[in-house]
């Protein structure tokens, strides 16, 4: 459904996309990994055809770069910050892109049904607060049923709630027989979602292949704030037993623990059952950094 | 097609919201109005009464509406770029051949309703105060102002789509203006004048500026004798012939359209959005 060989894509004299290659099937996700700056963006843009690059990307057989129209017809593509024209109201978007798309006036009403964003039909884009924009976004990216859905970094900003819809509808548009790609720098969402990563580090394939191997060899890392009742010398060392080589250091009340995603949940259970009363505790993700690409292509 | 009709009418219903069509045509009916009224006042109302106002409309459109057409020409590209919503439109099933064109059609629609509601208005109100004997003349200047605001969008829209921002468009667009209206006459007119004062480098430096091109045709469609426009009417009288003048003017101001359009849709197709 999508094939991409030999992309290549210089800006000036920085390469920022150095001979990718992949293919993607109907009923296939592909997560593009990697830090910022590593050229997910690029790919994409590549992809939809919205930079010149050297090298063949095809959508259903047609060439993005010879007939950049066609291939376009066949993807809906929700970008990072989704851009719309801010002094048009929702209903006005919808059909506007509903037009450009050949799709009829009663499709985009549903679609704005769908988003939740019909008691809004009548406000101003540049009204809705940024979730809602997500959303009115995301509509437009499906308005026509395309076969190809190119994400850039849908969860970014999202909540945890919007995270897990956002999985769900990732999953639900996979089991129709779409082909999804979409770009992540949030490695626990990989497992869930794809069938294959794709990781890019500075614009270079350092991993493709199935999602969970590349899940087993890579180390996202999260943070744990633990607040904790007494006993805090105990408490760092049973963390050290669980997660060793994680980081202990502490601030204010809280003990911060920088450890692999994977050791966080043994760490919080092993020291309520040694006895360590955990008065409250939180979690960072840590986005996807050079440390963990190192280790990918070290697992490769 | 179809999609450049879409955007033709985003852009049409764009130019009615924010109001700046309307308040063109304003401005056009507000100073074709009171350049009538000053005339009246001076007993010049009459039978030559659009003929006079239709002269002095001349030189105020000939700065207007170019510094009109250049800004709204500049901004829009620029402004989509910047705003992020060009990558927006161009990830859809759309070439940018046919959003270029759109927005220029689109653009060009509004500033022509602009000048027709304007001018309209004015020529109405005045038909109603004064015999009717020049409106003919009045008709072409308005004519003339179009094929003006089309050539002069053209041009604003190569500005535009070299343009990372609207600022910088518009920027570029107003040196474009300056040098067009007012450093054009000093500079290439000078120069020729300078390097020869035949009629022919007079001619060749008037195809070379479209409000020149305007100008030139505005008086040769108001005055029978060209006595007036000195050395280049002269040979345009003896030389060319009224006619092949004309034509060779009306040839020069298609190519302003033309070919900074062409040289747009060339740029806006090999450039990343």
């Amino acid at each position: 459904m999508l094939t991409a060989s030999g992309l290549t894509k210089k800006y000036g004299s920085q390469t920022a996309l150095d001979g990718v290659a992949f293919e993607l099937s109907p009923g296939e996700v592909l997560a593009v990994i990697g830090p910022n700056g590593a050229g997910k963006t690029t790919l994409i843009k590549c992809l939809v055809g919205l930079v010149k690059f050297h090298g063949k990307v095809t959508i259903d057989g047609i060439d993005v770069a010879k007939d950049g129209r066609a291939a376009r017809a066949k993807i809906g593509y929700l970008p990072q910050n989704p851009a719309l024209h801010a002094e048009m109201t929702v209903s006005e978007t919808a059909l506007f892109y509903a037009d450009l798309k050949r799709v009829s006036v009663g499709r985009a009403r549903e679609a704005v049904e769908a988003a939740g964003l019909a008691e809004h039909a009548d406000k101003r884009v540049g009204a809705l607060s940024g979730g809602m924009r997500q959303r009115l976004a995301l509509a437009l990216a499906l308005l026509a049923d395309p076969p190809v859905l190119i994400f850039d970094e849908p969860v970014a900003g999202l909540d945890i709630t919007a995270r897990l819809e956002l999985r769900g509808l990732v999953l639900d548009q996979r089991a129709a027989g779409k082909a999804v790609l979409l770009s992540t720098h949030w490695l626990e969402d990989v497992p869930y979602i794809a069938d294959r990563a794709l990781v890019l580090d500075r614009g270079r394939t350092s991993y493709l292949g199935a999602a969970a191997d590349f899940a087993s060899v890579t180390a996202p890392l999260s943070r744990l704030y633990l607040r904790l009742n007494g006993r805090t010398p105990d408490a760092v060392g049973l963390i050290e037993q669980i997660a060793p080589g994680g980081l202990i250091d502490r601030t204010g009340d809280w003990l911060v623990v920088s450890c692999r995603a994977s050791d966080k949940a043994r760490v919080v259970e092993h020291l309520v059952v040694s006895g360590v009363h955990v008065l409250d505790f939180r979690v960072e993700d840590s986005p996807v950094d050079g440390a963990s690409f190192r280790h990918a292509e070290g697992g490769r | 097609m179809r999609e450049t009709s879409v955007i033709l009418r985003k852009e049409l219903r764009d130019a009615f919201r924010s109001r700046w069509l309307l308040a063109f045509a304003a401005t056009f009916a507000v100073l074709a109005l009171t350049l009538s009224l000053v005339q009246g006042s001076s007993g010049d109302l009459g039978a030559q009464g659009f003929n006079r106002t239709t002269a002095g409309l001349i030189n105020l459109c000939l700065l207007l509406v170019p510094l009109l057409a250049l800004v709204l020409g500049a901004g829009a590209i620029a402004g989509e770029r910047e705003r992020g919503t060009l990558a927006t439109l161009l990830s859809q099933p759309i070439s940018p051949a046919q959003l270029v064109l759109g927005k220029y059609f689109g653009l060009v629609l509004a500033v022509w309703m602009a000048l027709a509601l304007g001018f309209g208005a004015a020529g109405m109100l005045m038909a109603l105060v004064s015999p009717v004997t020049d409106v003919t003349h009045y008709m072409l200047f308005v004519v003339l102002s179009a094929v003006l605001a089309a050539a002069m969008l053209s041009v604003g829209l190569l500005i535009s789509v070299f343009s990372d921002g609207r600022l910088k468009a518009l920027s570029v667009a107003i040196v474009v203006w300056f040098l067009l209206v007012l450093l054009y006459d000093l500079g290439a007119v000078g120069l020729a004048l300078s390097v020869s004062s035949s009629g022919r480098s007079l001619l060749l430096v008037v195809l070379g500026n479209p409000i020149e091109a305007v100008r030139i045709l505005a008086i040769m469609s108001l005055e029978s004798d060209l006595d007036i426009l000195g050395p280049l009417g002269s040979y345009v009288t003896n030389e060319v012939g009224r006619g092949t003048g004309v034509a060779l003017l009306s040839a020069a101001l298609a190519a302003w359209i033309a070919v900074p359009l062409a040289a747009t849709l060339h740029f806006a197709a090999s450039r990343d959005a």
